[in-house]
Protein backbone atom coordinates (compact mmCIF):
# COMPACT_ATOMS: atom_id res chain seq x y z
CA UNK A 1 0.00 0.00 0.00
CA UNK A 2 1.64 3.17 -1.50
CA UNK A 3 -0.88 5.24 0.07
CA UNK A 4 1.35 7.00 2.75
CA UNK A 5 -0.12 9.20 5.49
CA UNK A 6 0.27 13.04 4.72
CA UNK A 7 2.02 15.12 7.82
CA UNK A 8 -1.22 16.40 9.12
CA UNK A 9 -2.78 12.73 9.82
CA UNK A 10 0.73 11.65 11.27
CA UNK A 11 0.48 14.49 13.43
CA UNK A 12 -3.16 13.71 14.35
CA UNK A 13 -2.64 10.44 15.33
CA UNK A 14 0.06 11.27 18.17
CA UNK A 15 -3.56 12.65 19.88
CA UNK A 16 -5.07 9.67 18.95
CA UNK A 17 -7.10 11.48 16.46
CA UNK A 18 -6.68 9.13 13.50
CA UNK A 19 -9.48 7.17 11.76
CA UNK A 20 -8.65 3.77 12.04
CA UNK A 21 -7.96 3.21 8.59
CA UNK A 22 -5.37 5.43 7.97
CA UNK A 23 -3.78 3.91 12.19
CA UNK A 24 -3.87 0.65 10.18
CA UNK A 25 -1.10 1.98 7.12
CA UNK A 26 0.40 3.42 10.28
CA UNK A 27 0.94 0.75 12.49
CA UNK A 28 2.72 -1.36 9.41
CA UNK A 29 4.29 1.52 7.21
CA UNK A 30 8.13 2.08 8.91
CA UNK A 31 8.32 5.04 6.25
CA UNK A 32 5.29 6.85 7.93
CA UNK A 33 6.82 6.14 11.51
CA UNK A 34 9.97 7.33 10.81
CA UNK A 35 8.41 10.32 9.10
CA UNK A 36 5.94 10.55 12.63
CA UNK A 37 9.14 10.70 14.51
CA UNK A 38 10.03 14.42 13.95
CA UNK A 39 6.79 15.34 14.23
CA UNK A 40 6.57 13.53 17.76
CA UNK A 41 9.95 15.46 18.97
CA UNK A 42 8.48 18.74 18.24
CA UNK A 43 5.13 18.05 19.49
CA UNK A 44 6.70 16.80 22.94
CA UNK A 45 8.87 20.10 23.05
CA UNK A 46 6.08 22.06 22.62
CA UNK A 47 4.05 20.35 25.09
CA UNK A 48 6.46 20.16 27.99
CA UNK A 49 6.85 24.06 27.38
CA UNK A 50 3.38 24.86 27.52
CA UNK A 51 2.55 22.08 30.41
CA UNK A 52 2.69 24.79 33.10
CA UNK A 53 -0.67 26.50 31.29
CA UNK A 54 -2.91 23.62 32.77
CA UNK A 55 -0.78 22.63 35.83
CA UNK A 56 -2.57 23.52 39.26
CA UNK A 57 -1.11 26.55 40.55
CA UNK A 58 -0.36 27.90 44.15
CA UNK A 59 -0.96 31.39 43.38
CA UNK A 60 -3.67 32.84 44.82
CA UNK A 61 -7.20 31.49 43.91
CA UNK A 62 -10.52 32.98 43.59
CA UNK A 63 -13.11 30.25 44.32
CA UNK A 64 -16.23 29.71 42.24
CA UNK A 65 -18.73 31.38 45.04
CA UNK A 66 -16.52 34.58 44.96
CA UNK A 67 -16.22 34.76 41.37
CA UNK A 68 -19.72 34.30 41.06
CA UNK A 69 -20.52 36.79 43.64
CA UNK A 70 -18.31 39.54 42.13
CA UNK A 71 -19.51 38.65 38.49
CA UNK A 72 -22.94 39.44 39.53
CA UNK A 73 -21.92 42.57 41.48
CA UNK A 74 -19.76 44.32 38.71
CA UNK A 75 -20.14 42.72 35.09
CA UNK A 76 -23.79 42.33 35.30
CA UNK A 77 -24.31 45.49 36.31
CA UNK A 78 -22.38 46.80 33.19
CA UNK A 79 -24.05 47.28 29.79
CA UNK A 80 -23.09 47.45 26.20
CA UNK A 81 -19.59 47.95 24.96
CA UNK A 82 -18.71 51.71 23.86
CA UNK A 83 -17.83 49.93 20.52
CA UNK A 84 -21.82 49.01 20.75
CA UNK A 85 -22.67 52.39 21.55
CA UNK A 86 -20.97 54.23 19.37
CA UNK A 87 -22.91 51.89 16.58
CA UNK A 88 -26.47 52.32 17.54
CA UNK A 89 -26.69 55.08 20.57
CA UNK A 90 -29.45 57.59 19.76
CA UNK A 91 -26.69 60.61 19.50
CA UNK A 92 -25.22 58.39 16.34
CA UNK A 93 -28.01 59.67 14.78
CA UNK A 94 -27.62 63.17 15.90
CA UNK A 95 -23.96 63.91 15.15
CA UNK A 96 -22.93 60.09 14.21
CA UNK A 97 -23.20 59.98 10.51
CA UNK A 98 -20.35 62.39 10.24
CA UNK A 99 -18.13 59.76 12.22
CA UNK A 100 -19.38 56.60 11.25
CA UNK A 101 -18.54 57.57 7.59
CA UNK A 102 -15.82 58.60 8.29
CA UNK A 103 -14.64 55.45 10.41
CA UNK A 104 -16.18 53.94 7.51
CA UNK A 105 -14.14 55.32 5.30
CA UNK A 106 -10.91 55.71 6.44
CA UNK A 107 -10.78 52.21 5.57
CA UNK A 108 -12.78 52.36 2.65
CA UNK A 109 -11.95 55.17 0.44
CA UNK A 110 -11.66 55.04 -3.45
CA UNK A 111 -9.25 53.53 -5.40
CA UNK A 112 -10.42 51.62 -7.96
CA UNK A 113 -7.13 50.52 -10.02
CA UNK A 114 -9.23 50.44 -13.11
CA UNK A 115 -9.15 53.96 -12.67
CA UNK A 116 -5.24 53.92 -11.57
CA UNK A 117 -3.45 57.32 -12.58
CA UNK A 118 -2.30 60.40 -10.30
CA UNK A 119 -5.64 61.59 -10.20
CA UNK A 120 -7.37 61.34 -6.96
CA UNK A 121 -10.76 59.58 -6.98
CA UNK A 122 -14.01 60.67 -5.74
CA UNK A 123 -16.46 59.23 -3.25
CA UNK A 124 -19.90 59.21 -3.35
CA UNK A 125 -22.47 57.36 -1.36
CA UNK A 126 -25.49 56.08 -3.31
CA UNK A 127 -26.20 52.77 -1.29
CA UNK A 128 -25.70 51.01 1.74
CA UNK A 129 -24.65 48.02 2.64
CA UNK A 130 -24.44 46.26 5.76
CA UNK A 131 -21.49 43.60 7.08
CA UNK A 132 -22.13 41.63 10.04
CA UNK A 133 -18.76 41.84 12.11
CA UNK A 134 -17.82 39.63 15.04
CA UNK A 135 -16.66 41.71 17.81
CA UNK A 136 -15.30 39.85 20.54
CA UNK A 137 -11.90 40.13 19.23
CA UNK A 138 -12.50 43.74 18.78
CA UNK A 139 -13.74 44.84 22.21
CA UNK A 140 -10.38 44.67 23.80
CA UNK A 141 -9.29 47.80 21.54
CA UNK A 142 -10.82 49.87 24.12
CA UNK A 143 -8.09 49.53 26.26
CA UNK A 144 -4.61 50.58 25.76
CA UNK A 145 -4.63 49.49 22.03
CA UNK A 146 -7.97 51.40 21.47
CA UNK A 147 -6.47 55.05 23.03
CA UNK A 148 -3.57 54.61 21.21
CA UNK A 149 -5.71 54.64 17.46
CA UNK A 150 -7.68 57.26 18.91
CA UNK A 151 -4.28 58.99 19.22
CA UNK A 152 -3.00 58.04 16.00
CA UNK A 153 -5.94 58.88 13.87
CA UNK A 154 -6.46 62.16 15.56
CA UNK A 155 -2.64 63.17 15.28
CA UNK A 156 -3.24 62.69 11.66
CA UNK A 157 -6.36 64.81 10.67
CA UNK A 158 -5.76 68.68 9.70
CA UNK A 159 -8.99 70.37 10.57
CA UNK A 160 -9.86 72.73 7.50
CA UNK A 161 -13.17 73.31 8.59
CA UNK A 162 -14.84 72.51 12.14
CA UNK A 163 -18.56 71.74 12.27
CA UNK A 164 -19.61 74.19 15.10
CA UNK A 165 -22.47 74.12 17.47
CA UNK A 166 -25.84 72.74 16.12
CA UNK A 167 -28.57 75.51 15.76
CA UNK A 168 -32.41 75.16 15.59
CA UNK A 169 -34.66 75.76 12.49
CA UNK A 170 -38.04 76.65 12.88
CA UNK A 171 -39.76 74.42 9.82
CA UNK A 172 -38.13 72.68 6.89
CA UNK A 173 -37.97 75.79 4.81
CA UNK A 174 -35.70 77.60 7.29
CA UNK A 175 -33.28 74.49 7.78
CA UNK A 176 -33.56 73.66 3.90
CA UNK A 177 -32.15 77.54 3.68
CA UNK A 178 -29.52 76.88 6.22
CA UNK A 179 -28.16 73.51 4.93
CA UNK A 180 -28.13 74.56 0.82
CA UNK A 181 -30.09 71.50 0.19
CA UNK A 182 -33.82 70.22 0.39
CA UNK A 183 -34.66 69.09 3.71
CA UNK A 184 -37.45 66.90 3.86
CA UNK A 185 -39.84 66.85 7.29
CA UNK A 186 -43.04 64.61 7.40
CA UNK A 187 -46.35 66.00 6.58
CA UNK A 188 -48.50 64.77 8.97
CA UNK A 189 -45.88 64.10 11.78
CA UNK A 190 -44.98 67.08 14.17
CA UNK A 191 -41.08 67.22 15.28
CA UNK A 192 -40.12 68.34 18.54
CA UNK A 193 -37.33 69.92 17.19
CA UNK A 194 -35.04 70.51 13.86
CA UNK A 195 -31.49 71.46 14.39
CA UNK A 196 -29.11 72.14 12.02
CA UNK A 197 -25.39 71.33 12.19
CA UNK A 198 -22.48 72.63 9.62
CA UNK A 199 -20.53 70.33 7.78
CA UNK A 200 -16.84 69.94 8.34
CA UNK A 201 -13.49 69.19 5.99
CA UNK A 202 -10.65 67.57 7.20
CA UNK A 203 -7.29 65.80 5.65
CA UNK A 204 -6.13 62.62 6.97
CA UNK A 205 -2.60 61.71 6.16
CA UNK A 206 -1.66 57.98 6.47
CA UNK A 207 0.73 56.89 8.59
CA UNK A 208 1.63 53.07 7.61
CA UNK A 209 4.47 52.46 10.09
CA UNK A 210 2.73 53.67 12.76
CA UNK A 211 -0.98 52.07 11.56
CA UNK A 212 1.13 48.48 11.30
CA UNK A 213 2.62 49.01 14.38
CA UNK A 214 -0.90 49.40 15.98
CA UNK A 215 -2.16 46.19 13.71
CA UNK A 216 0.86 44.67 15.18
CA UNK A 217 0.07 45.97 18.84
CA UNK A 218 -3.66 44.65 18.02
CA UNK A 219 -2.71 41.33 17.78
CA UNK A 220 -3.10 41.66 14.01
CA UNK A 221 0.88 40.77 12.32
CA UNK A 222 -0.52 39.02 9.86
CA UNK A 223 -2.41 42.00 8.67
CA UNK A 224 -0.20 43.81 6.15
CA UNK A 225 -0.75 47.38 4.98
CA UNK A 226 0.35 47.90 1.64
CA UNK A 227 3.18 50.02 1.43
CA UNK A 228 1.45 52.44 -1.27
CA UNK A 229 -1.01 53.87 1.14
CA UNK A 230 2.26 55.60 3.19
CA UNK A 231 1.76 59.21 3.30
CA UNK A 232 -1.48 59.29 1.33
CA UNK A 233 -3.53 62.21 2.18
CA UNK A 234 -7.41 61.37 2.70
CA UNK A 235 -9.52 64.74 1.99
CA UNK A 236 -13.18 64.24 3.36
CA UNK A 237 -15.69 66.87 2.92
CA UNK A 238 -18.46 66.26 4.95
CA UNK A 239 -21.56 68.56 4.12
CA UNK A 240 -24.24 70.17 6.74
CA UNK A 241 -27.10 68.13 7.88
CA UNK A 242 -30.01 67.94 9.61
CA UNK A 243 -31.95 66.28 12.35
CA UNK A 244 -35.40 66.11 13.20
CA UNK A 245 -36.37 65.12 16.59
CA UNK A 246 -39.82 63.20 17.10
CA UNK A 247 -40.74 63.11 21.01
CA UNK A 248 -38.44 63.68 23.80
CA UNK A 249 -35.35 63.09 22.89
CA UNK A 250 -31.66 64.02 24.22
CA UNK A 251 -30.62 67.78 24.05
CA UNK A 252 -27.39 68.44 21.75
CA UNK A 253 -24.62 69.34 23.84
CA UNK A 254 -22.80 72.34 23.08
CA UNK A 255 -19.34 70.71 22.45
CA UNK A 256 -20.63 68.61 20.03
CA UNK A 257 -19.89 65.66 21.70
CA UNK A 258 -22.29 62.99 22.14
CA UNK A 259 -24.49 63.23 25.43
CA UNK A 260 -24.11 60.85 27.99
CA UNK A 261 -27.03 58.40 28.10
CA UNK A 262 -25.37 56.74 30.69
CA UNK A 263 -25.26 52.99 30.43
CA UNK A 264 -28.18 51.30 32.67
CA UNK A 265 -30.92 51.42 30.59
CA UNK A 266 -32.39 54.64 32.41
CA UNK A 267 -31.97 56.49 29.40
CA UNK A 268 -33.82 53.92 27.02
CA UNK A 269 -36.63 54.30 29.51
CA UNK A 270 -36.38 58.49 29.34
CA UNK A 271 -36.22 58.49 25.89
CA UNK A 272 -38.21 55.35 24.74
CA UNK A 273 -40.66 57.68 22.01
CA UNK A 274 -37.89 59.46 20.69
CA UNK A 275 -37.41 59.19 17.40
CA UNK A 276 -34.79 61.04 15.22
CA UNK A 277 -34.83 61.48 11.30
CA UNK A 278 -31.13 62.81 9.81
CA UNK A 279 -30.34 63.92 6.46
CA UNK A 280 -27.29 64.27 4.80
CA UNK A 281 -26.11 65.22 1.03
CA UNK A 282 -23.08 62.51 0.92
CA UNK A 283 -19.66 63.23 2.04
CA UNK A 284 -17.03 63.55 -0.75
CA UNK A 285 -13.68 61.76 -0.29
CA UNK A 286 -10.72 62.40 -2.78
CA UNK A 287 -7.96 59.79 -2.31
CA UNK A 288 -4.71 59.31 -4.57
CA UNK A 289 -5.85 56.41 -6.95
CA UNK A 290 -2.82 54.25 -6.08
CA UNK A 291 -4.72 53.26 -2.85
CA UNK A 292 -6.93 50.11 -3.32
CA UNK A 293 -9.87 50.39 -1.93
CA UNK A 294 -10.61 46.68 -1.64
CA UNK A 295 -7.39 45.69 -0.70
CA UNK A 296 -8.02 47.94 2.52
CA UNK A 297 -12.03 47.41 3.04
CA UNK A 298 -10.65 43.59 3.29
CA UNK A 299 -7.80 44.47 5.58
CA UNK A 300 -10.45 46.16 7.77
CA UNK A 301 -12.94 43.48 7.45
CA UNK A 302 -10.24 40.70 8.52
CA UNK A 303 -9.02 43.11 11.16
CA UNK A 304 -13.05 43.73 12.93
CA UNK A 305 -13.10 39.43 12.88
CA UNK A 306 -13.96 37.77 9.33
CA UNK A 307 -11.80 35.24 7.98
CA UNK A 308 -9.88 36.19 5.09
CA UNK A 309 -12.39 34.15 2.44
CA UNK A 310 -15.47 35.21 4.19
CA UNK A 311 -13.87 39.34 4.10
CA UNK A 312 -12.50 38.03 -0.27
CA UNK A 313 -15.65 37.27 -0.16
CA UNK A 314 -18.02 40.20 0.80
CA UNK A 315 -15.39 42.24 -0.99
CA UNK A 316 -16.15 41.18 -4.07
CA UNK A 317 -19.65 42.12 -3.64
CA UNK A 318 -19.40 46.26 -3.00
CA UNK A 319 -18.57 48.64 -5.11
CA UNK A 320 -16.60 50.72 -2.64
CA UNK A 321 -16.68 54.20 -4.37
CA UNK A 322 -20.21 54.08 -3.92
CA UNK A 323 -21.61 52.11 -0.98
CA UNK A 324 -21.60 53.23 2.67
CA UNK A 325 -20.55 49.99 4.82
CA UNK A 326 -22.09 49.88 8.14
CA UNK A 327 -20.48 47.19 10.67
CA UNK A 328 -22.80 45.90 12.72
CA UNK A 329 -22.34 43.31 15.39
CA UNK A 330 -22.89 39.84 14.27
CA UNK A 331 -25.40 37.91 16.26
CA UNK A 332 -26.47 40.98 18.26
CA UNK A 333 -27.89 42.80 15.88
CA UNK A 334 -30.31 41.58 12.83
CA UNK A 335 -30.85 43.49 9.54
CA UNK A 336 -33.02 43.84 6.59
CA UNK A 337 -33.78 45.11 3.06
CA UNK A 338 -37.44 47.01 3.25
CA UNK A 339 -39.34 49.15 0.94
CA UNK A 340 -39.00 52.96 1.76
CA UNK A 341 -39.36 55.92 0.29
CA UNK A 342 -39.69 54.94 -3.49
CA UNK A 343 -36.03 53.07 -2.58
CA UNK A 344 -34.87 50.40 -0.87
CA UNK A 345 -33.63 50.64 2.27
CA UNK A 346 -31.87 48.26 5.19
CA UNK A 347 -33.49 48.47 8.89
CA UNK A 348 -31.07 47.41 11.60
CA UNK A 349 -32.37 46.30 15.22
CA UNK A 350 -30.33 45.62 18.38
CA UNK A 351 -33.05 43.49 20.52
CA UNK A 352 -31.68 43.96 24.37
CA UNK A 353 -33.88 43.20 27.99
CA UNK A 354 -33.39 46.89 28.49
CA UNK A 355 -32.29 49.36 25.48
CA UNK A 356 -33.42 47.83 22.04
CA UNK A 357 -32.65 50.13 19.28
CA UNK A 358 -33.09 50.30 15.70
CA UNK A 359 -31.15 52.37 12.63
CA UNK A 360 -33.12 52.41 8.82
CA UNK A 361 -31.06 53.90 6.43
CA UNK A 362 -31.68 54.73 2.53
CA UNK A 363 -30.16 56.83 0.06
CA UNK A 364 -32.41 58.75 -2.06
CA UNK A 365 -31.45 61.38 -4.84
CA UNK A 366 -27.82 61.31 -3.52
CA UNK A 367 -29.27 62.47 0.33
CA UNK A 368 -28.79 60.02 3.19
CA UNK A 369 -31.51 59.30 5.75
CA UNK A 370 -31.23 57.37 9.31
CA UNK A 371 -34.03 57.07 11.21
CA UNK A 372 -33.51 55.58 14.37
CA UNK A 373 -34.76 55.51 18.07
CA UNK A 374 -34.37 53.32 21.32
CA UNK A 375 -37.39 50.86 21.69
CA UNK A 376 -38.42 47.83 19.68
CA UNK A 377 -41.25 50.00 17.56
CA UNK A 378 -38.62 50.08 13.81
CA UNK A 379 -42.38 50.51 12.36
CA UNK A 380 -42.24 53.91 13.10
CA UNK A 381 -39.07 54.82 11.43
CA UNK A 382 -41.26 53.02 8.48
CA UNK A 383 -44.18 55.15 8.67
CA UNK A 384 -41.88 58.31 9.07
CA UNK A 385 -39.98 57.03 6.10
CA UNK A 386 -43.17 56.69 4.08
CA UNK A 387 -45.08 60.30 5.04
CA UNK A 388 -41.67 62.42 3.48
CA UNK A 389 -42.93 64.72 1.28
CA UNK B 1 -36.15 27.41 34.82
CA UNK B 2 -35.06 23.81 35.27
CA UNK B 3 -31.47 24.04 36.35
CA UNK B 4 -30.42 20.88 35.50
CA UNK B 5 -31.10 21.76 31.37
CA UNK B 6 -28.21 21.53 29.24
CA UNK B 7 -25.91 24.63 29.15
CA UNK B 8 -26.46 24.80 25.65
CA UNK B 9 -30.59 24.80 26.39
CA UNK B 10 -29.73 27.94 28.62
CA UNK B 11 -27.80 29.58 26.45
CA UNK B 12 -30.53 29.08 23.91
CA UNK B 13 -32.93 29.91 26.28
CA UNK B 14 -30.92 32.96 27.48
CA UNK B 15 -31.09 34.27 23.68
CA UNK B 16 -34.64 33.77 22.88
CA UNK B 17 -35.48 35.40 25.82
CA UNK B 18 -33.29 38.86 25.07
CA UNK B 19 -34.49 38.71 20.98
CA UNK B 20 -38.17 38.71 23.36
CA UNK B 21 -37.11 41.69 25.01
CA UNK B 22 -37.73 40.45 28.31
CA UNK B 23 -35.23 39.94 31.67
CA UNK B 24 -35.72 36.86 34.08
CA UNK B 25 -33.60 36.62 36.97
CA UNK B 26 -34.07 32.92 36.37
CA UNK B 27 -31.63 33.30 33.71
CA UNK B 28 -29.09 34.55 36.10
CA UNK B 29 -29.74 31.63 38.05
CA UNK B 30 -29.25 28.94 35.18
CA UNK B 31 -26.13 30.90 34.00
CA UNK B 32 -24.79 30.75 37.58
CA UNK B 33 -24.53 26.57 37.17
CA UNK B 34 -22.73 27.55 33.82
CA UNK B 35 -20.45 29.31 35.60
CA UNK B 36 -19.74 27.53 38.66
CA UNK B 37 -19.03 24.24 35.97
CA UNK B 38 -16.15 26.36 33.96
CA UNK B 39 -14.70 28.47 36.37
CA UNK B 40 -12.00 26.26 37.85
CA UNK B 41 -10.89 25.46 34.51
CA UNK B 42 -10.92 29.12 32.50
CA UNK B 43 -9.70 30.90 35.59
CA UNK B 44 -6.22 28.47 35.58
CA UNK B 45 -5.69 28.68 31.80
CA UNK B 46 -5.70 32.21 32.16
CA UNK B 47 -3.26 32.73 35.90
CA UNK B 48 -1.15 30.23 33.73
CA UNK B 49 -0.97 32.82 30.90
CA UNK B 50 -1.12 36.01 32.51
CA UNK B 51 1.04 35.14 36.14
CA UNK B 52 -0.60 38.30 37.73
CA UNK B 53 -4.03 36.92 39.61
CA UNK B 54 -6.10 39.76 39.72
CA UNK B 55 -5.52 40.29 35.89
CA UNK B 56 -6.14 36.47 35.57
CA UNK B 57 -9.50 36.84 37.61
CA UNK B 58 -10.27 40.09 35.54
CA UNK B 59 -9.98 38.39 32.22
CA UNK B 60 -12.02 35.47 33.38
CA UNK B 61 -14.55 37.25 34.35
CA UNK B 62 -14.53 39.01 31.33
CA UNK B 63 -14.68 36.19 29.72
CA UNK B 64 -17.83 34.95 30.88
CA UNK B 65 -19.17 38.24 30.91
CA UNK B 66 -18.98 37.97 26.94
CA UNK B 67 -20.37 34.62 26.66
CA UNK B 68 -23.57 35.99 28.88
CA UNK B 69 -23.73 38.99 26.48
CA UNK B 70 -22.89 38.12 23.28
CA UNK B 71 -21.92 34.50 22.98
CA UNK B 72 -23.39 32.80 19.40
CA UNK B 73 -26.72 31.69 18.92
CA UNK B 74 -25.92 27.80 20.05
CA UNK B 75 -26.49 25.50 17.20
CA UNK B 76 -26.22 21.40 17.85
CA UNK B 77 -22.51 22.36 17.07
CA UNK B 78 -21.69 25.01 19.98
CA UNK B 79 -19.15 23.99 22.14
CA UNK B 80 -19.28 25.84 25.28
CA UNK B 81 -16.07 24.80 26.93
CA UNK B 82 -14.43 25.30 23.03
CA UNK B 83 -15.73 28.49 23.21
CA UNK B 84 -14.63 30.16 26.61
CA UNK B 85 -11.43 28.76 26.27
CA UNK B 86 -11.14 30.58 22.72
CA UNK B 87 -12.20 33.83 24.15
CA UNK B 88 -10.12 33.13 27.34
CA UNK B 89 -7.11 32.05 25.37
CA UNK B 90 -7.22 35.52 23.13
CA UNK B 91 -7.55 37.77 26.00
CA UNK B 92 -4.43 36.64 27.61
CA UNK B 93 -2.71 36.64 24.52
CA UNK B 94 -3.60 40.35 24.34
CA UNK B 95 -2.69 40.87 28.28
CA UNK B 96 0.64 39.28 27.73
CA UNK B 97 0.93 41.50 23.99
CA UNK B 98 0.42 44.62 25.83
CA UNK B 99 2.90 43.49 28.73
CA UNK B 100 5.46 42.49 26.04
CA UNK B 101 5.00 46.27 25.30
CA UNK B 102 5.98 47.77 28.91
CA UNK B 103 8.43 44.92 29.58
CA UNK B 104 10.56 45.79 26.67
CA UNK B 105 10.25 49.56 27.90
CA UNK B 106 11.69 48.18 31.09
CA UNK B 107 14.31 45.99 29.21
CA UNK B 108 15.83 49.13 27.41
CA UNK B 109 15.80 51.33 30.53
CA UNK B 110 17.90 48.61 32.42
CA UNK B 111 15.01 47.24 34.56
CA UNK B 112 14.87 44.00 33.68
CA UNK B 113 12.81 42.31 36.28
CA UNK B 114 14.99 39.14 36.63
CA UNK B 115 17.79 41.20 38.17
CA UNK B 116 15.28 43.00 40.61
CA UNK B 117 13.57 38.85 41.37
CA UNK B 118 13.59 37.68 45.07
CA UNK B 119 17.09 36.32 45.54
CA UNK B 120 15.58 33.87 47.96
CA UNK B 121 13.76 31.84 45.46
CA UNK B 122 16.15 28.65 43.98
CA UNK B 123 18.03 28.94 40.64
CA UNK B 124 16.01 26.09 39.02
CA UNK B 125 12.49 27.89 39.74
CA UNK B 126 13.74 30.86 38.62
CA UNK B 127 14.78 29.35 35.62
CA UNK B 128 11.36 27.94 34.90
CA UNK B 129 9.48 31.10 35.43
CA UNK B 130 12.25 32.62 32.54
CA UNK B 131 11.36 29.72 30.57
CA UNK B 132 7.76 30.61 30.92
CA UNK B 133 8.08 34.17 30.29
CA UNK B 134 9.85 33.32 26.73
CA UNK B 135 6.66 30.34 26.41
CA UNK B 136 4.11 33.28 26.98
CA UNK B 137 5.69 35.65 25.03
CA UNK B 138 6.77 33.23 21.98
CA UNK B 139 2.76 32.54 21.65
CA UNK B 140 1.97 36.55 21.68
CA UNK B 141 4.27 36.30 18.66
CA UNK B 142 2.73 33.90 16.93
CA UNK B 143 -0.18 34.62 14.37
CA UNK B 144 -3.64 35.09 16.66
CA UNK B 145 -4.98 31.65 15.22
CA UNK B 146 -1.73 29.52 15.77
CA UNK B 147 -1.61 30.71 19.36
CA UNK B 148 -4.87 29.91 20.35
CA UNK B 149 -5.03 26.86 18.20
CA UNK B 150 -1.72 25.80 20.84
CA UNK B 151 -3.37 27.07 23.87
CA UNK B 152 -6.33 25.06 23.40
CA UNK B 153 -4.60 21.71 22.42
CA UNK B 154 -2.34 21.59 25.07
CA UNK B 155 -4.89 22.74 27.32
CA UNK B 156 -6.61 19.75 26.82
CA UNK B 157 -9.47 20.53 24.54
CA UNK B 158 -10.55 17.34 22.28
CA UNK B 159 -9.90 18.54 18.60
CA UNK B 160 -13.18 18.27 17.99
CA UNK B 161 -13.92 20.90 20.69
CA UNK B 162 -11.06 23.27 19.20
CA UNK B 163 -12.85 23.02 16.07
CA UNK B 164 -16.04 23.94 17.08
CA UNK B 165 -14.74 26.70 18.38
CA UNK B 166 -12.75 27.92 15.93
CA UNK B 167 -14.98 27.18 13.17
CA UNK B 168 -12.81 24.53 11.83
CA UNK B 169 -12.95 21.58 9.90
CA UNK B 170 -11.55 18.65 12.21
CA UNK B 171 -9.55 17.00 9.80
CA UNK B 172 -7.75 20.26 9.14
CA UNK B 173 -6.55 19.98 13.18
CA UNK B 174 -3.65 17.71 12.44
CA UNK B 175 -2.00 19.82 9.81
CA UNK B 176 -2.75 23.29 11.39
CA UNK B 177 -1.56 22.06 14.97
CA UNK B 178 1.77 21.13 12.82
CA UNK B 179 2.02 24.39 11.84
CA UNK B 180 1.69 26.20 14.46
CA UNK B 181 3.90 24.02 16.86
CA UNK B 182 6.56 24.41 14.16
CA UNK B 183 6.25 28.08 14.34
CA UNK B 184 5.85 28.03 18.28
CA UNK B 185 9.46 26.40 18.21
CA UNK B 186 10.99 28.86 15.61
CA UNK B 187 9.73 31.76 18.16
CA UNK B 188 10.80 30.19 21.05
CA UNK B 189 14.29 29.33 20.03
CA UNK B 190 14.60 32.63 18.73
CA UNK B 191 13.92 34.49 22.06
CA UNK B 192 16.37 31.91 23.71
CA UNK B 193 18.54 31.50 20.85
CA UNK B 194 18.64 28.00 21.30
CA UNK B 195 19.64 25.84 18.03
CA UNK B 196 17.21 23.33 16.84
Amino acid sequence: MNNHLNDGQLRAALDGELDSEALTHLETCPQCQSRQKAHRAQMELVADKLAFLSAPTKNARLSSTSAWSRFKQHKLTQKETPMFKKLFAIPLIRYGIPALLVLTLVFAFPGARAFASELLNLFRIQQVAVVPVDFTGMQSLNGAVGNDIGQLISNSITMTKKPGNPVDAADAAQASQLTGFNVRVPKDITPSRISVMNGSDFTITVDRAKAQALLVEAGRSDLALPAEIDGAKISVSIPNSVSVDFGTCPSPSADGDSPNLGNNGSASRRYADCVILAEIPSPSVSAPASVDVAQLAQIALEFSGMTSDQAKAFTATVDWTSTLVVPIPKNAASYEQVSVDGVTGTLIQRPSDDAPQFLLLWVKNGIIYAIGGLGSNSQQAIQIANSLP
Amino acid sequence: MDESLPHESVLHLMKLRKRNNTSDESLIVAFESLFHEYWAPIYRLLLGMVIDPSEAEDLALETFLRLYKHHPVPEAEFNTRGWLQRVAANLALQSIRSFKRREQYELNAGKDALEQAPQHQPPEIMAEKEDQRFVRLALAQMNERQAELLVMRHSGLAYKEIAQALNLAPTSMGPLLLRAEREFEKQYRALTKEKP
